[in-house]
């Protein structure tokens, strides 16, 4: 007998989501992601002057902070014709960099661990190691003052929960110091930014931070200490976790999806432009024992609002999509509209990443039965941060080296003015995975501006075809034995990272159910 | 002079969050001379604070029409850590970003609290005016949770421009309204800028609990404490601006220090204290990144700022007109 249920909000996500799902015996047989609020933005742009977007659009989001302003800054670089000089370009990926290593370890400490230790198992804690004690003797002091907000309430642990008091304490201090690893990442990113969240520096034709030798140094200096914690702490933690106790939940798979992934490719590693530290392609089907990776066709990418709170189209490409809303739709349940690239629904984000460039130490944990879901996407979150630390260490030699030639520049100052007319596509790959942002200029005012965010790929309900979205597909067969306590469905959800402002495409979160969120 | 007296219990529990207690001090003094009190006296009663708050006070953080960017720049927040503030200064009922609970028993925890009274309300993002159903939580309209919280609340706080006086979706066909329109006769402190600064949550919840009063407001809601001052008399680019010497092209390093006006700088006509202050630990902020000021944290932000990076918004039109008439002389100021 199927039962509904539906979590609305789903929390420790940037944006208003709900999800809901139907089950039957122990399992989920169907689920619908609704994206539950709407703010407009990109409508709001039409007639402004094209400028104006990259600091505009950067508000999509505050937890992926500037990502937008990148992606906006890429596209207005193609209309306006302009030539990003190398070192605008090194100072661009190093604050974004800074922003990819604040952000990975926010998900995984801040907005997921919780849903894989049973944290009160640290008053089993046995050892002697003294700042683990005082961690014990906090959390039994706010269970005795009878107020354990925020930590409760909280859905019951399950069989996959961990409950080695050692590991769980362990993980809450790590908890504790990711807080201020990730806040001392985003100064790092604020020395050229500005100021975060939301960098001031990046703007069409490269960045407005003049650099100095003193900056660098400091920068290296902070990048030092975020790697030692990296590399000693967030990724054994996430290796220890995922081939250990949580080794059960990633061989089951949970969280699987359709396994069609894309990524648009970014971070430049030289001024060719070519070669870059997260390829582009396609997957279409995965078979990990052989990854074919398919081109990347940017013209194959449409955004379908059948099933979305938008004016009734048929499926179109960025270029000509719309952002009229119609709340009275009676098939709609969602702000996100349906992307799809050659009509299928994609995943897009670091499992994505790391399956198209085929990275061996992914590859490796799926030889040891992690198969690409929950668990996996974690992993690859962990992975590719490595990735990024290292890439930002050469950005940084080559920007010291650069900074001394004659003729430096951060800016292309000739093309600061917008065109009479143009159009333009920007593509980058933030921590959430593939975006994309079009413009159209008109009279040197934006005539038409449409962004395809990474959780409009993953958040999408299903298009025309009746095709769920990725986030949908991936709930299926999820083991639910009590409807009480959805914990699997909270897991499968956040280890996409969800962004939901900003998927909620560009500013319009779903929802609209005016049902209660109750268990039905 | 008479030191202040930490005791071992907090000196201990302090070291935990990776504070010293030489840090500590320096925060305090830091904040009484915000204040204007004098440091011992301050110390003295944060500390009184901290060791009899046996019941913490109850706080519910709303997300309305929101981006999370004041949730993570609250995050950043660093003497007094996060962490501390969170578990041990307040009790944090409802948080969307933050909280553990999802779906059913976040809302229960919601409604619990609201039931209870007497909290600290902070509100985040705006309130769409022109469709509740442009905002939905719990299955429920954004603006009818906050009506309801508000109701009972000891105190509200609203954080970052969009919650304050609308923002970027008070531009919008949203028609996102800050929470002077929102609730209407309500005492609201607020707090712009987007996002907010984390010091400004902090020291305004700090200065709260520590005197049981609202700072002093000015005619806008935000405190005199942290917006007093235009952000232009304390921008070390200022006697650029003075002396007409704009930056044009980003590249000159003879230019890097210039006024940025033509770039499209609201500064003159902006109070924050962010030049003092700085962002990020005092690493930097806007203008020292060789970017305009954007009038975050005034009530014309976005509609009245753009474009952004041009003299030829209505404020730049304003400051551009103000400085032919000597305004900003420095004998008349």
């Amino acid at each position: 007998m199927a039962q509904k249920i539906k979590i609305d909000p789903i929390t420790r996500i940037e944006g208003h989501l709900a999800i809901e799902v139907e089950i039957e015996n122990g399992v989920v047989k169907d689920a619908w992601s609704s994206g539950t609020m709407a703010r407009g933005f990109e409508a709001l742009l039409t007639g402004k002057d094209p400028r104006d977007a990259s600091y505009v659009t950067s508000r999509f989001c505050g937890v992926c902070y500037s990502v937008h302003q990148m992606a906006s800054a890429r596209c207005l670089d193609a209309a306006f014709g302009a030539k990003v000089p190398w070192g605008g370009t090194l100072i661009r990926n190093l604050v974004m960099a800074a922003e990819f290593i604040y952000d990975h370890a926010l998900h995984f400490y801040q907005l997921s661990a919780l849903d894989y230790i049973d944290i009160m198992a640290i008053a089993e804690y046995k050892g002697k190691d003294k700042d683990l004690l005082a961690i014990k003797d906090k959390i039994i002091a706010l269970v005795q003052s009878k107020d354990t907000y925020p930590l409760t309430p909280r859905y019951k642990p399950d069989e996959y929960c961990v409950k080695d008091p050692d590991l769980v304490i362990t993980a809450v201090k790590h908890y504790i110091d990711a807080l201020k690893m990730h806040a001392e990442a985003r100064n790092m990113g604020a020395i050229w930014g500005g100021r975060t969240p939301h960098y001031q520096n990046i703007v069409v034709g490269g960045v407005t931070s003049y650099p100095d030798i003193n900056q660098v140094a400091r920068f290296r200096t902070m990048l030092d200490k975020q790697a030692k914690f990296i590399n000693e702490v967030y990724i054994p933690d996430v290796m220890t976790f995922g081939t250990g106790p949580l080794l059960p939940l990633a061989k089951a798979g949970i969280g699987g999806g359709h396994y069609n992934y894309l990524a648009y490719g970014a971070f430049e590693k030289d001024p060719s432009g070519k070669n870059l530290v997260f390829p582009s392609g396609v997957v279409i089907g995965l078979n990990p024992a052989d990854i074919k990776v398919q081109k990347f066709d940017p013209e194959k990418i449409t955004e379908s609002v059948k099933y979305a709170w938008y004016k009734e189209n048929k499926p179109v490409h960025p270029y000509n999509g719309e952002q009229i809303f119609n709340l009275d739709k009676k098939e709609a349940y969602s702000f996100v509209k349906a992307p799809r690239y050659d009509g299928y629904p994609m995943e897009v984000g670091p499992l994505a990443r790391m399956i198209i460039a085929k990275n061996p130490t992914l590859l490796d944990l799926v030889s040891k039965g992690v198969k690409p879901g929950a668990v996996a996407r974690h992993a690859a979150r962990a992975i590719e941060t490595k990735i990024i630390v290292d890439a930002a260490y050469e950005w940084l030699d080559q920007l010291q080296t650069e900074m001394t030639k004659p003729g430096f520049k951060i800016h292309d100052t000739e093309h600061w003015d917008p065109p009479a007319n143009g159009m333009g596509a920007g593509f980058f790959e933030p921590p959430r995975g593939a975006l994309g942002h079009w413009i159209k200029i008109k009279d040197k005012k934006i005539e038409n501006y449409q962004a395809v965010v990474p959780s409009t790929w993953n958040a999408s309900p299903r298009c025309e075809k009746g095709v769920r979205g990725q986030y949908e597909e991936s709930l299926i067969g999820a083991p639910v034995p009590d409807p009480d306590n959805p914990i699997n469905v909270v897991r499968i959800i956040r280890s996409f990272d969800p962004c939901l402002a900003c998927a909620i495409h560009i500013i319009d979160p779903q929802t609209n159910e005016i049902k209660k969120f109750t268990i039905a | 002079m008479k030191k202040p007296v930490i005791s071992k219990e907090i000196e201990g529990f302090l070291e935990l969050k990776g504070v010293s207690r030489r840090d500590f001090l320096k925060y305090c003094a830091a904040t009484a001379a915000i204040f204007g009190i004098s440091e011992f006296d301050f110390t003295s009663k944060v500390v009184h604070a901290m060791e009899t708050a046996s019941k913490k006070p109850p706080v519910i953080w709303l997300e309305g029409q929101d981006c999370a960017g004041c949730t993570i720049s609250f995050l950043g927040v660093m003497y007094p850590p996060v962490i501390s503030v969170i578990l041990d200064k307040i009790s944090l009922r409802y948080h969307e970003t933050a909280m553990v609970a999802s779906g059913e028993m976040a809302e229960h925890a919601l409604h619990e609290t609201i039931k209870a009274g007497g909290y600290v309300l902070i509100v985040e993002g705006s309130v769409p005016s022109a469709d509740d159903r442009y905002c939905m939580i719990g299955g429920k309209p954004f603006r009818k949770t906050l009506e309801e919280a508000a109701s009972k609340a000891g105190a509200i706080i609203a954080v970052g421009s969009c919650a304050t006086y609308g923002g970027i979706p008070g531009a919008t066909v949203t028609k996102g309204i800050g929470l002077d329109k929102a609730l209407p006769g309500k005492t609201v402190i607020n707090l712009p800028t987007c996002p907010v600064h984390p010091d400004r949550v902090a020291g305004t919840i700090l200065y709260f609990l520590t005197t049981g009063k609202v700072p002093e407001l000015d005619k806008l809601g935000r405190p005199v404490m942290y917006y007093g001052d235009l952000i232009h008399d304390n921008c070390r680019r200022r006697a650029h601006f003075d002396a007409g010497r704009f930056l044009n092209d980003w590249n000159d390093p003879k230019q890097k220090d210039w006024c940025l006006f033509q770039k499209g700088c609201k500064g003159p006509m902006t109070n924050a204290d962010c030049p003092v202050r700085r962002w990020n630990d005092g690493i930097n902020f806007c203008i020292d990144c060789g970017a305009p000021c954007n009038g975050c944290a005034e009530p014309g932000f976005y509609a009245e700022m753009t474009p952004i990076y041009t003299a030829e918004s209505e404020t730049s039109k304003k400051i551009y007109a103000l400085r032919k008439n000597g305004h900003f002389n420095r004998e008349k100021a």
